[in-house]
């Protein structure tokens, strides 16, 4: 095959501008050749591998047009309209793709652009206060109150704790899966100058860093009675489009990479911080270990016990959580209100 | 033996830079064998794989099919660059090689093998560096730690070559050496004009998992001379090559059904341990490959046990160092209900199995002695006798009716009736909640307590046990005291509406015991469940539990049985019902709010969201 010419939906740069993958499906009904494409790759890769559908020459060609259609190139918004239903075309094409067997996959989300200084000049505005200023504050207290003057936070927060808190019987402390709807929808309708405040506050004390661990309710959504294999967590994880396209999407962004001053792909805090926070709320949701002032651990509920064979994949897993220097620093930085500088 | 060649990674990375020459060596690959006499031969899959789902036919890259050297056959120059690039949003481009393995020469030159391993290429956007532009790190290592994996049992062989192709031949006049530190002793060996690294013998994981070395890398030109050390790590895989064996040589254990007679009771658990590693995940291949069968002819057996199967790692230390095992767990569990009348007693055989071991030691018998014992249906000796205060209301709770064992009964309904006296002096009556043990009496008509004419009243009280009908009878007598006091106007149905200890105490209500409320009074400290409150009897309410009797009349115990709002600093009790804790003083006006307040201070209010964040 020879260089294809320059296809629309790009930019002057030669970089595919991203539309979302239900407009992008809309686009493609409405042209029969992408349509009855796009219908034949589905079935060839439905229960295919890669290679085997590669072999053959009808899925060959649909795959071919359909590189050229934007639905090859689309991408989802977290938080949009019809998210799901999004992810769910995305993963329709990307899953006998990318043939799931792949530790990290690609995020089905568009790139995160905005920095972290963006939001600690809105912060600055409401709370009129320097994060750094006082060392003696609590500036996990303080993110609580911030969000208590705001309607929108104060309702969906206490949404979250009422349902997580709310006890069912002696065998079952909490329904889990309303928790966890509640959590989502905080962290997805609450703007971010608010729930990263909450999350990621800086602390000097004890009760600072607890404060900060309990956040997320995490005897409800988080603990559970018996620690999962961290390779049969993701696995889960992975039947879940969702789930699965917020595992991607933390991998995508806070993925430790020795080319950036931060360790963070392209030095974007923001970015990590974001995918993190999407995270939660799901089968993988992360949190604090402890309540450690010095040292800050992440992890989710799982851990490496019985992996066999399969124990330095897991633990490559599990240390994406628990040593990453891209996601600490991220929050290190959020906590000190500082942000990389960068050249225009 | 079957095709058993493998890679001792799972990945390869290298960087390949714009318009270096068709013959540029990129990495190296080896293979491990599985049996003496295998020769490896390597395979590129045709397609490369560019991130984000596209593919592209592979012009650029080929494998010596023998020495398994990855290298450029075909300079890839800006124009390719650019077309590799398309779709790749990061700003590094990687594309993605699959590499084949095979013991026998490629007939066809497909991506089908099940053996493969995986090398990332980084297009990078520039020329190749210059040998003096490249740090001591870039020219002895890449990126990639070096860890390995070499699987027990299997033949030694080279498995890693330290030198990079790609720098020594960029950089042909730069004098690079390798050594392998805290080798000694190790079965690894490094040979310094191949600079492969080899494994000398075969491994036993049972013995070590993980291999710790380091490598220093000497980069010398003219006088100057730097070196660099990284870990070279070398985990050991397992296989199942170890037999089940019992610790301590315990294979028995007793089973005894008396009063749990319930289905999913554990009577008795056996352990077996295996030195091999077992997976949890996939759980169920695991199960399947240790299997626990119950070795049994009586079709009763069968279907009144199971075994469930349950396993973790557990770590040995065969030689100083700590090594992962197994522990498996043999549950021997009721699968149904076992009668009360039911006597037996046998030995149950269970045949555990190591599916994948192949030698004669693979199964151990575990014996369960069981001894299924009947339990029998009666009240102690005694006979009851309770006393009831005239002044009792309805609702009161007198005293609690049990058979022998009772509260250690599982899996048995036992359910109690009275039988009424042929007098009319009916005062009270008997209530069994769903899971309840034992039956609660209480006042159901308190007018019978105001007659004079009824003084002691004999009852007969009947158990039975539902499964089998059994049952069994005693007496009961219930003897009326105290003098009627004169009823006070103005009180209402409810104690819990009382909001200060005066007025509680001077009033009765649903369940009162002697006529008057009582009064409890918290520790006054915070949100406890100690708060302070008017009940009709502080043994029964409250409690926590909102029991058969408060649950009859919400004006009882409300305070255990609201499932109203509640105003104030509170916590709900268990399923949303009654107030678990509460600040200050908690009153309730039944079928509507209940309010929690201090009485002195007035505070604002607390809800949910103050309570987490004060």
């Amino acid at each position: 095959a020879g260089s294809p010419p320059a296809p629309a939906g790009q930019d002057p740069q030669g970089w595919r501008v991203p539309v979302d993958c239900v407009r992008a499906n809309e686009l493609c009904a409405g042209e029969p050749g992408c349509s009855s494409r796009y219908r034949t790759l589905r079935q060839c890769l439905a229960g295919r591998d890669r290679n085997t559908m590669l072999a053959n020459k009808e899925c060959q060609a649909a795959l071919e047009v359909l590189q050229e259609s934007p639905l090859y190139h689309c991408r989802c918004k977290r938080g949009m309209k019809k998210e799901l239903q999004c992810l769910q075309i995305y993963w329709s094409i990307h899953l006998g793709l990318t043939e799931g067997e792949e530790f990290y996959e690609a995020s089905p989300y568009e790139p995160v652009t905005s920095r972290l200084s963006d939001i600690f000049r809105l912060a600055s505005i409401f709370s009129g206060m320097d994060p750094a200023a006082n060392s003696k504050s609590n500036h996990c207290l303080d993110a609580a109150k911030a969000c208590n003057l705001n309607d929108n936070c104060k309702r969906l927060r206490s949404g979250y704790i009422s349902t997580c808190s709310r006890e069912l019987s002696a065998s079952e402390p909490c329904s889990r899966r309303k928790c966890h709807k509640a959590l989502r929808q905080f962290f997805d309708r609450v703007p971010s100058e608010y729930t990263y405040r909450l999350l990621f506050c800086s602390c000097k004390d004890q009760a600072c860093a607890e404060r900060r661990r309990q956040t997320i309710v995490p005897s409800c959504s988080y603990e559970d009675k018996e620690k999962p294999n961290c390779l049969d967590l993701r696995n889960t994880c992975r039947t879940d489009h969702l789930c699965r396209s917020r595992l991607a999407d933390f991998h995508t962004n806070c993925q430790a990479s020795f080319q950036s001053l931060t360790s963070c792909p392209g030095d974007n805090y923001q970015a990590c911080l974001g995918s993190y926070t999407g995270l939660i709320g799901f089968d993988m949701t992360p949190n604090y270990v402890d309540a450690s002032t010095t040292s800050i651990t992440i992890s989710p509920w799982c851990s490496c016990k019985g992996s066999g064979n399969m124990e330095e994949e897991c633990e490559k897993f599990l240390r994406d959580f628990t040593e990453n220097p891209c996601l600490r620093n991220a929050i290190q930085a959020f906590g000190n209100g500082t942000d990389v500088n960068l050249s225009p | 033996a079957a095709f058993g060649l493998y890679f001792p990674r799972k990945e390869y990375s290298e960087n390949v830079y714009i318009d270096q020459p068709a013959g540029t060596p990129l990495l190296r690959i080896h293979a491990l064998r599985d049996s003496h006499g295998e020769a490896a031969h390597f395979h590129l899959c045709q397609n490369l794989i560019i991130s984000r789902a596209r593919s592209h036919e592979n012009h650029w890259f080929q494998i010596r099919e023998k020495t398994g050297l990855l290298f450029l056959s075909k300079t890839l120059d800006r124009e390719d660059f650019n077309m590799l690039s398309i779709g790749n949003w990061m700003s590094l481009s990687k594309v993605m090689l699959y590499v084949f393995l095979s013991s026998h020469p490629f007939q066809e030159k497909e991506c089908d093998s099940a053996t493969r391993t995986t090398v990332f290429l980084s297009l990078i956007n520039a020329t190749a560096p210059v040998c003096s532009s490249l740090t001591a790190r870039q020219l002895c290592f890449t990126e990639m730690d070096l860890s390995f994996h070499i699987k027990e049992n299997k033949p030694p062989g080279t498995f890693h070559q330290l030198r990079l192709p790609s720098v020594h031949h960029l950089c042909q006049n730069l004098s690079v050496s390798y050594k392998l530190l805290a080798a000694e002793g190790m079965p690894f060996r490094y040979n310094e004009n191949t600079t492969g690294v080899s494994v000398t013998q075969r491994l036993d994981r049972e013995e070590r998992e993980r291999y710790e070395l380091i490598v220093k890398c000497t980069v010398r030109e003219g006088f100057r001379e730097v070196q660099v050390e990284v870990p070279f790590l070398v985990n050991v895989l397992d296989e199942d090559d170890s037999p089940p064996f019992l610790p301590n040589g315990t294979d028995t254990a007793d089973a005894v059904v008396e009063f749990n007679r319930k289905e999913g009771t554990v009577l008795a658990t056996l352990t077996v341990y295996d030195a091999d590693t077992t997976p949890i995940y996939p759980l169920e291949s695991s199960r399947k490959k240790y299997t626990g069968t119950i070795i049994t002819d009586d079709p009763w057996i069968s279907e009144t046990f199971r075994v469930e199967h349950i396993f973790d790692e557990i770590h040995f230390s065969p030689n100083g160092s700590q090594v992962r095992g197994t522990r498996h767990e043999y549950k021997l569990v009721l699968n149904k209900s076992i009668s009360v009348t039911d006597h037996r007693s046998f030995q149950l055989d269970v045949l555990v199995n190591d599916t994948e071991f192949h030698g004669p030691e693979r199964s151990v018998m575990l014996h369960f002695n069981v001894s299924i014992l009947p339990v029998s249906i009666q009240f102690p000796n005694m006979t009851y006798q309770f006393s009831v205060n005239r002044n009792a209301e309805r609702f009161a709770q007198i005293g609690k009716i049990c058979i022998e064992n009772c509260m250690k009964f599982r899996g048995v309904n036992i359910t109690y009736k009275l039988l009424s006296p042929n007098i009319s002096c009916y005062p009270v009556s008997i209530l069994q909640g769903r899971e309840d043990k034992y039956g609660s009496l209480y006042v159901n008509d308190s007018s019978v307590l105001h007659r004079p004419e009824c003084k002691e009243i004999q009852y007969t009280i009947q158990a039975t046990d539902k499964q089998s009908r059994k049952h069994t009878k005693t007496l009961l007598t219930i003897v009326l005291e105290g003098i009627l006091l004169k009823k006070e106007e103005d009180c209402p149905d409810s104690c819990a509406v009382s909001k200060h200890h005066a007025e509680c105490e001077e009033c009765g209500g649903l369940g009162v015991l002697t006529g008057r409320c009582q009064w409890r009074q918290g520790s006054g400290k915070g949100i406890t469940t100690n708060y302070s409150t008017c009940t009709p009897s502080i043994k029964t309410c409250p409690d926590g539990t909102c029991d058969v009797i408060e649950s009859k009349d919400p004006a009882v115990c409300p305070q255990d049985c609201t499932s109203g709002n509640i105003i104030g600093g509170h916590g709900k009790g268990t399923g949303n019902l009654g107030i678990k804790s509460g600040h200050g003083i908690c009153y309730c006006f039944p079928k509507k709010n209940c309010y929690c307040e201090k009485d002195d201070i007035k505070e604002q209010l607390c809800d949910d969201v103050c309570k987490t964040v004060i």
